[in-house]
């Protein structure tokens, strides 16, 4: 007899026993009636379980492990991706818009005076020779820096100057350096250019500011520290070091050269058309590449224009 | 550029309480980036200076036998062709490591061993082996007058080699000529370390008369040529190896003669090169009694072989010295092979001068001459120390000149540098108090005048201090940018302002990624103009690298399409089969001009390519622009069968490409979506209507949607099928049409529903033909 069956045939019984209750004398009917009733909704929430795992049993097994149950198809999603280099960059952005940050882009194609002139590098100065530019036969060149947009960045935001504001702009973008690519060299690559100017900017503000980006960035406190420079556009000029934060495996041991930076050459501000008697700024650039290797511990730049769907499925 | 530890420590009295790894990190943060360091006090643990006291030779073999002294008398085969009794010799003894092995994956233990039935313990050294040159003619021998030679005494005490050696990344250096010196690096290590640099005494006087004629023809090639004529006889390398061999190793140098090694020394010291010329050949290439010195720039076309045998030609960017006209050396870079010194010279012209950075590098970049001295010349060696250093050089040569000539017409004049002890801390967000201030600067020899407003006078050595954000750097600097305290920019809390471009980029990446399941890559903004031509592109068009790194990456891409269908079919032979590839990225061409700034104008494109036909094509695009919601014209296309042989692709493959420039207007206008559901609840009914096969689609769900929309109702129409029967005599096909529609103001019944079907089917037969089947 199955166990419903069995619920069913218990319940008739009660219901037989419940008809003695007109032979009871009237005193006790009354609590003969409440036992009763209790014991037949037992019996009967027993029955509507019973009922119903016999229902649910109609149900193959599931093996909680196997993605599909036997001579069924496997449920597929397709996935796209988005560029890590792409995705990093953005979460920097981000950063620097919750700072108050304006942004704007860098362009692939410039010329002398943006890259070095307005830069206040020397026309034949040997400092041209690091950057390892390419050259167009129209003396185009593609930049090596995003501080080749600097000059453009100081002139549309200086009338905010004039009506007591700052200038807080950061400038990512495609660069160019003629080297040979090999695991850690590109010719191709991303920056990120900041640049901030005001009445009273100082070079402590710059290394709290740069100091805080990383932190956020990294999501913990870090060591910090600068190393002597030398920019043309920068004076002084520095490279700033972080301690290798621990997401990345940092045990207060080693050093990254994470960029460039120093207060903006006054040559730079009267070029942009600010009086550098009256306005100072700082300036800074760094690597968008370097920050994804380092995050998943890739030592093959060349993987980010490679196309492959193989790399790019990981992200 | 490789600096000696031990070196600095002669010049420098370095406070006991900072030790070498302090002083390398001060070095770091305070002067320099130092790429490396080498330490060599192990390297060179136990190996002996020894006097060979008996050398036989033994027989059938080119070995020697030899009992030499290191304290004791002990045995050691020796194979060199130049041992011999009596003289001194590095011994390394049994236990220790060859220093040309050591710090290498396989360091060689140097033991005691039976050679031809000798016993041999240890060995005696050449150059290379004791890492120390790359002599190995034969094993180095010792000066027995050397101060410390004596048998037994340690190799590396005797000849200072328990030091530590700087790699410096010179790029940091650029604008300190200064700092290529060793008196420089000094000065600098000093000014970190606050303590007072000791100035070596230079004699810097500069009253000269002479008869020779040196004439600078333009002051702006060389600002000042000095030079000495010396009787002078010079001597090859051979005997010794000496304290000067070890100097000049250190720095990455090798020793040749006498004249070469101590002209290095004094420019490894003071940062100023020299170059000898033999006096009688420069006379004589002159046709003259007398040199005549003639600096000037070269004819294009001038040819001068140098002392390396190559015959370069000169262009006027170079710089030339001539004799008489007639060249002689190329200025800053190599002496020529008409006036080099040799064993028959009997006198020389040592040349101490300074030329135009700017000249220098591109003759550096021109002919590719990289030597220790012209990189010392293109950081721009200051014009006033020419002199001083030429006389320290005649000193060390151990001789007096016979002349000593000074063209220097125009002085330099450095000019005061005025700042003030507010503006110093006020750029630095500083509280340096003015005596620390003038205290530091004073430290390297920046004299400083006045109070709070500091006139500092600039040394002829600096030539890299101009404006007062100079001198700010220097203080600091020396006091250490790690100690100025961290703040903030006090700034009112004012939104930043989109970037309008960028927001669209971003919206585009997660339509694409994230909701339709592409891929988004990057690729080079170089492409080849075969990539082009296959593509059919004019490579015309595109502005070209003119010193790019191979034909793969030499035009500026015109579009991002190729670039992805080359990427595609990559991964297409990597076996992926359905898949979608999109890159945003800028893209430029010729025929678009110039913008106002004269620089070309750059396009944001969007290029995507999938595998699937013109309609899987089109299904990206029209979904993309629906969430966009902008209207735009994507042009899509099929890869024609000859592009998919010619980039060897599996079709069918479907790609469009848009700028997206040109609808970032457009999105400014449709910043709000209208929303169109009701609360109502909504019918669906199919519809399939037969008609003739080349009424296009799209007339169909026009004149649907017209009737629709002449119902005022809400509604969706979704295409189901597009059928054509195999066997097609009447040349007809079946669109169907799921279509659902409600009311904003109430339920429909079904009778209106059957009126309301009615009514649009009538319609649209009405306009396209066909029937309703």
């Amino acid at each position: 007899m199955s166990s419903v069956e069995k619920i069913k045939s218990e319940l008739s019984a009660l219901n037989a026993e419940y008809a003695k209750i007109k032979d009871l004398p009237p005193e006790e009917r009354k609590n003969f009636g409440i036992e009763m009733n209790k014991k037949k909704a037992l019996l009967e929430q027993k029955l509507k379980e019973a009922e119903e795992a016999v229902e649910d049993a109609e149900v193959a097994p599931v093996d909680e492990t196997a993605p599909s149950a036997p001579n069924s198809e496997i449920p597929r999603f397709k996935l796209g991706s988005k560029h890590p280099l792409m995705t990093e960059l953005n979460k920097v952005l981000s950063i620097y818009a919750h700072m108050g940050f304006n942004i704007m882009e860098s362009r692939q194609l410039d010329d002398e005076f943006h890259m070095f002139e307005s830069l206040n590098f020397p026309e034949g100065h040997p400092a041209r020779d690091g950057y390892d530019t390419f050259r167009t036969a129209e003396n185009f060149i593609p930049p090596a820096h995003t501080s080749t947009m600097q000059y453009r960045a100081l002139r549309r935001f200086k009338d905010d100057l004039k009506n007591g504001g700052e200038i807080a702009v950061v400038i990512p973008g495609r660069v160019f350096r003629n080297e040979d690519a090999d695991a850690t060299h590109e010719h191709t690559f991303y920056q990120c250019e900041g640049v901030f100017v005001s009445k009273d900017a100082t070079m402590g503000q710059m290394l709290g500011v740069l100091k805080n980006l990383f932190e956020t960035y990294y999501g913990q406190k870090l060591n910090t520290k600068t190393q002597p420079g030398y920019f043309p556009f920068t004076e002084p000029s520095l490279e700033f070091l972080i301690e290798k934060p621990k997401s990345l495996g940092g045990k207060g041991d080693g050093w990254l050269e994470m960029l460039g930076c120093g207060m903006i050459h006054p040559n730079v501000l009267k070029t942009a058309g600010i009086d550098p008697e009256e306005y100072k700024g700082f300036a800074w650039g760094g690597g968008i590449d370097r920050l994804v290797m380092l995050k998943y511990g890739l030592t093959d730049i060349r993987y980010f224009e490679s196309g492959s769907l193989k790399f790019l499925e990981e992200f | 550029m490789k600096i000696s530890l031990n070196e600095i420590k002669k010049l420098v009295k370095i406070p006991e309480n900072v030790s070498d790894e302090e002083l390398i990190k001060l070095i770091g943060a305070r002067l320099v980036e130092v790429e490396g360091s080498e330490d060599w006090s192990k390297k060179y643990q136990g190996i002996k200076i020894v006097r060979v006291e008996t050398c036989e030779p033994i027989p059938d073999t080119h070995l020697h036998l030899c009992e030499i002294n290191c304290g004791k008398k002990v045995q050691v085969v020796c194979g060199a062709p130049n041992v011999h009794a009596g003289m001194f010799a590095a011994w390394i003894a049994p236990g220790c490591i060859v220093p040309e092995t050591f710090g290498t994956a396989e360091p060689f233990e140097i033991g005691s061993r039976k050679l031809r039935g000798y016993e041999s313990s240890g060995m005696l050294a050449a150059a290379d082996e004791l890492a120390l040159g790359e002599g190995h003619e034969g094993i180095i021998e010792i000066d027995p007058e050397m101060p410390g030679v004596k048998p037994g005494a340690s190799f590396a005490e005797v000849f200072d080699l328990n030091d530590i050696i700087l790699d410096i990344e010179n790029k940091s250096l650029t604008h300190r000529p200064d700092c290529f010196g060793l008196i420089g690096f000094a000065r600098e290590v000093a000014g970190i370390l606050s303590v007072k640099f000791n100035e070596p005494e230079i004699d810097l006087n500069s009253n000269v008369k002479s008869e020779l004629k040196i004439i600078i023809e333009d002051a702006d090639l060389c600002a000042r040529y000095s030079c000495a004529v010396l009787d002078f006889k010079d001597e090859p390398h051979f005997k010794y190896f000496t304290p000067d061999d070890v100097f000049l190793i250190k720095a990455d140098m090798r020793p040749i003669s006498k004249i070469v090694d101590i002209t290095n020394i004094i420019m490894l010291k003071t940062g100023q090169p020299l170059h000898a010329f033999d006096y009688d050949k420069f006379v004589e290439v002159g046709e003259g009694k007398e040199p005549k010195i003639i600096v000037r720039a070269a004819k294009n076309g001038e040819k001068l072989e140098l002392l390396d045998s190559k015959t370069i030609e000169c262009d006027e960017n170079d710089i030339l010295i001539t004799s008489n006209d007639v060249p002689v050396a190329l200025a800053g870079a190599m002496g020529g092979k008409n006036t080099e010194i040799d064993d028959n010279t009997e006198r020389v012209i040592l040349e101490s001068a300074t030329f135009s950075l700017y000249h220098l590098r591109k003759t550096q970049m021109k002919h590719g001459i990289f030597s220790e001295a012209i990189t010392r010349f293109t950081k721009g060696q200051p014009a006033g120390q020419t002199l001083g250093v030429l006389k320290e050089a005649v000193k060390a040569l151990g001789t007096e000149p016979v002349e000593l000539a000074d063209c220097y017409e125009n002085p330099v004049k450095v000019p005061d540098i005025e700042v003030s002890v507010s503006e110093i801390n006020g750029l630095l967000g500083t509280n340096y108090d003015e005596k620390l201030i003038v205290k530091t600067l004073e430290n390297v020899g920046l004299v400083c005048d006045g109070k709070e407003k500091l006139k500092v006078k600039i040394p002829y050595w600096r030539t890299d201090l101009h404006i007062k954000e100079d001198i700010i750097e220097e203080v600091g600097r020396l006091l250490g940018f790690d100690n100025i305290p961290l703040d903030f920019p006090t700034r009112p809390f004012i939104g930043a302002k989109e970037d309008k471009m960028l927001e669209l980029k971003n919206r585009i990446r997660d339509i694409l990624s994230d909701r339709l399941n592409a891929h988004e890559v990057l690729t080079y903004s170089f492409v080849s103009k075969a990539l082009q031509e296959k593509f059919g592109e004019e490579p015309k068009d595109s502005y070209e690298i003119v010193n790019s790194i191979s034909p793969e990456l030499q035009c500026f891409r015109q579009s991002i399409t190729p670039s992805l269908l080359e990427k595609f079919q990559e991964n297409q032979k990597a076996g992926y089969k359905d898949f979608a590839l999109y890159e945003i990225n800028q893209v430029a061409k010729k025929s678009d001009g110039l913008n106002n700034e004269g620089v070309p104008v750059m396009k944001t494109n969007l290029a995507l390519v999938t595998s699937g036909d013109f309609y899987q094509a089109k299904a990206f695009a029209v979904e993309l622009l629906k969430e966009l919601n902008v209207q735009a014209d994507a042009k899509i296309q099929t890869v024609k069968n000859s592009t998919l042989r010619k980039f060897k692709l599996e079709g069918p493959v479907s790609y469009f490409e848009i700028t997206l420039d040109d609808f970032l207007d457009a999105l400014d206008e449709v910043k709000t979506k209208t929303l169109r559901f009701s609360r109502f609840p909504s019918v669906s009914r199919d519809i399939t209507i037969k008609l003739d096969k080349n009424t296009p689609y799209g007339n169909v769900e026009n004149a649907l949607k017209g009737a629709l929309e002449d119902t005022g109702l809400i509604y969706k129409i979704e295409p189901v099928s597009i059928y054509e029967p195999k066997e097609n005599p009447e040349n007809t096909k079946n669109l169907s049409f799921h279509i659902t529609m409600s009311s904003s103001v109430k339920t429909l019944n079904g009778d209106e529903i059957s009126d309301i079907m009615d009514g649009i089917t009538s319609k649209t037969i009405k306009t396209v033909g066909g029937e309703i089947i």
